[in-house]
């Protein structure tokens, strides 16, 4: 028996799913991506390092922030260039306020509706008016930081290598504390409201991949770490984790130690790093009352809505912050074009993405490479379908294709970045 | 008894979706344009299959990459009324052009290490394949103009009415309007003044030189905006930054012509 969906919708992205079953038993469980390649680092090869940040971002419309950071941090590093205080400040805000914004579409318009059994978000909207409101409203506030700061929300302009073309000004960082301060109510309200909602039973023991910093709930830099012992240096990204194409297909795909499967995203950090996380979000967490580890994909959903409540708290921190400092030390200072190669990941919203550049010394692109976070979950995602599929094995076909649907979209993958 | 509303489809091919997520952006402005029309079919949104049925406007983005965005174009065009093309993707081939411009095909060699089976077209902009009613312009587009254009769009397509046309105004104007200081008094590189306005200037308002994203503005002169840009940067960088938004086959063929 063949299990056949022809296109996922409510994903980044254009893919299908194709599960072979003989017998009960899963031969295969696999994705059938329908997304062009556009060849994004092929495409910077030979280009100057000025034009990365602005063509990588592009790699994604939802993510664009964290692309186009992790270009600039690789090409930091490349070059040696170092950046102030502040511009690691305002950095880190808009990562926040992008994990808000992406976070809060995916767990609201592009998953919930499957855990009510509802078919469209106009019908959602119309049925539960409120919490969609919320949704929207949480959603603007992590766009207004990004459209303050950043010049705009999708594809930001403001950011560069070595700092910012353009600071905001301290009424305008005052403003957005304010929105904080009233949103963070909205989100615990939402956050309420989706502790309420079913998630189906599935459980697959895992290893868990993300950054990890002393101090604080990494998300703008740190180590890579796992729930199985792994701690290795961003620059070692490479001897650990391999990535390898297959045969005629066009996203690829990442082992570690001779497996292919490992879990990254909002599930792997809060199972990593929950210590860390800001008092409402480990109150809200503590609410959940999942036992961790928590090898339940669904729960991915409610992990991002912890990672909301943190990130709403904790750009609200560093905002404050921002006020007691000269928001000018931002602005990009002279610097000296160097050769160099160097890697660079941050956490994006669905788990840690990684770059790698090599310049040369007039500053043009010599080799790039890309590892997005949907790439190194693929597998797993895979994996982990092929052993939800017995469970629901008798259900009727458009069961079976809708509660597939609801697995694939609780992940939320990014096609359009893992191919790009 | 129920009115018909207009039917409408937002159907992406091969591209970041940033136009989608412009709109989407728009949040309740977005659900009220929304609650105007029918929406066939709109994948972030909805999970039911596209009934195919014909439509008034037809909004593509992004790329025919694939033979099965192709396939996806060609029928987007048969079913509507008008065709509309949203963002620097759709209209001028977007950032995967650069392809074009520098190792064509061979580009692939970089990526990928088996490339057999794997589809690697020229990138070609969506009016090669079908003809186009109307532009929606930029990388991303400015949302706020698709809430201008798009009742005038309906009522062009209900009523046959003569399509809207974008001012052609230069980025400069409202730049202007903005008060910011003009970067080329700066002796910085913008190509703002060959480049259609309507995007609030929001790149220069952020220090960023204007690259072109929404294209040539219908009287834009291409040979004086590289005479004027001579002190700022050398032909060969005016190229490169021609090439990010697939602008260099355009102001080549300008120049050609002028």
């Amino acid at each position: 028996m063949d299990i056949k969906i022809n296109h996922i919708a409510k994903i980044e992205g254009h893919t299908g799913f194709m599960a072979s079953v003989i017998k009960g038993d899963v031969k295969s469980a696999k994705f059938e991506v329908q997304e062009g390649i556009r060849l994004i680092e092929g495409i910077l090869i030979g280009r100057h390092y000025k034009d990365m940040p602005v063509i990588a971002q592009r790699i994604c419309g939802i993510c664009p922030v964290v692309h186009n950071l992790t270009s600039i941090k690789a090409i930091e590093n490349a070059m040696k260039i170092e950046v102030s205080e502040e511009t690691v400040r305002l950095r880190k805000v808009m990562e926040h306020a992008q994990f808000i914004h992406s976070h809060a579409l995916h767990l609201f318009f592009l998953s919930l509706a499957d855990f009510l059994d509802i078919e469209n978000d106009l019908q959602l909207a119309k049925e539960y008016p409120e919490e969609t409101k919320s949704a929207i409203k949480i959603r603007e506030y992590g766009m207004e930081i990004i459209k303050i700061i950043g010049g705009r929300v999708v594809h930001p302009l403001t950011n560069e290598v070595g700092g910012f073309k353009k600071v905001p000004t301290p009424d305008e960082v005052k403003n957005l504390i304010l929105k904080g301060e009233e949103i963070l109510p909205v989100a615990l309200k939402l956050a309420a409201f989706f502790r309420t909602i079913k998630t189906p039973d599935f459980s697959r023991p895992t290893e868990y991949v993300c950054l990890e910093k002393n101090g604080e709930y990494a998300i703008y830099d740190g180590d890579v770490i796992s729930n199985k012992g792994l701690h290795v240096k961003v620059d070692d990204f490479e001897n650990k984790f391999h990535e390898f194409q297959r045969p005629k297909e066009v996203i690829k795909r990442v082992e570690k130690d001779g497996k292919t499967s490992y879990m990254v995203g909002a599930i792997a950090r809060v199972n990593n790093n929950h210590g860390k996380l800001s008092s409402n979000a480990q109150k809200y967490l503590e609410s959940l009352k999942f036992n961790m580890p928590d090898y339940n994909p669904f729960h991915n959903v409610l992990y991002q809505m912890v990672e909301v409540i943190h990130c709403v708290e904790e750009s609200v921190k560093l905002l404050r912050e921002l006020t007691h400092a000269d928001l000018n030390n931002a602005i990009t200072k002279k610097y000296v074009i160097k050769e160099g190669a160097a890697a660079a990941a941050v956490e994006a919203p669905r788990g840690t993405l990684y770059y790698w550049v090599d310049v040369d010394a007039k500053g043009y692109i010599k080799n790039v490479n890309i590892i997005t976070p949907t790439a190194q979950f693929l597998t797993h995602l895979e994996d982990d379908i092929a052993a939800f599929i017995p469970g629901i094995i008798n259900a009727d076909e458009k069961t079976k294709e809708k509660k597939m649907r609801a697995f694939i979209r609780a992940y939320d993958p990014c096609i359009s970045c893992a191919v790009h | 008894m129920e009115t018909i509303k207009p039917k409408i489809a937002i159907v992406s091919l091969t591209s970041c979706e940033g136009c989608q997520f412009a709109l989407l952006d728009l949040g309740e402005r977005f659900m009220n344009a929304m609650n105007e029309v029918e929406m066939v079919d709109f994948r972030l949104l909805e999970d039911e299959e596209d009934s195919g049925e014909m439509l008034d406007i037809g909004f593509v983005e992004g790329n025919p990459m694939t033979v099965a965005n192709e396939k996806t174009l060609l029928n987007l065009r048969k079913r509507s009324k008008l065709l509309v093309a949203v963002g620097n993707c759709a209209a001028m081939g977007g950032i995967p052009e650069i392809k074009n411009y520098r190792e064509k095909k061979q580009t692939i060699k970089h990526v990928y290490r088996y490339i057999q089976g794997i589809e690697n077209k020229e990138v070609k902009e969506v009016d090669n394949f079908v003809k186009v009613d109307f532009t929606l312009p930029g990388c991303p587009i400015t949302a706020e103009e698709f809430l201008i254009y798009f009742p005038m769009l309906l009522d062009s397509a209900a009523t046959g009415k003569a399509l809207p046309e974008i001012a052609d105004k230069p980025v400069c104007v409202e730049c202007k309007k903005k008060g910011n200081r003009c970067l080329l008094l700066d002796k910085k590189p913008c190509f703002g003044p060959m480049i259609l306005g309507g995007c609030d200037a929001v790149c220069p308002s952020s220090k960023m030189m204007c690259q072109g994203c929404r294209g040539l503005r219908k009287t834009g002169n291409a040979r004086a905006m590289r005479a004027a840009l001579k002190n700022m940067m050398n032909d060969e960088e005016f190229e490169n930054t021609t090439e990010i938004y697939g602008l260099r086959d355009d102001i080549e063929s300008r120049e050609r012509d002028s």
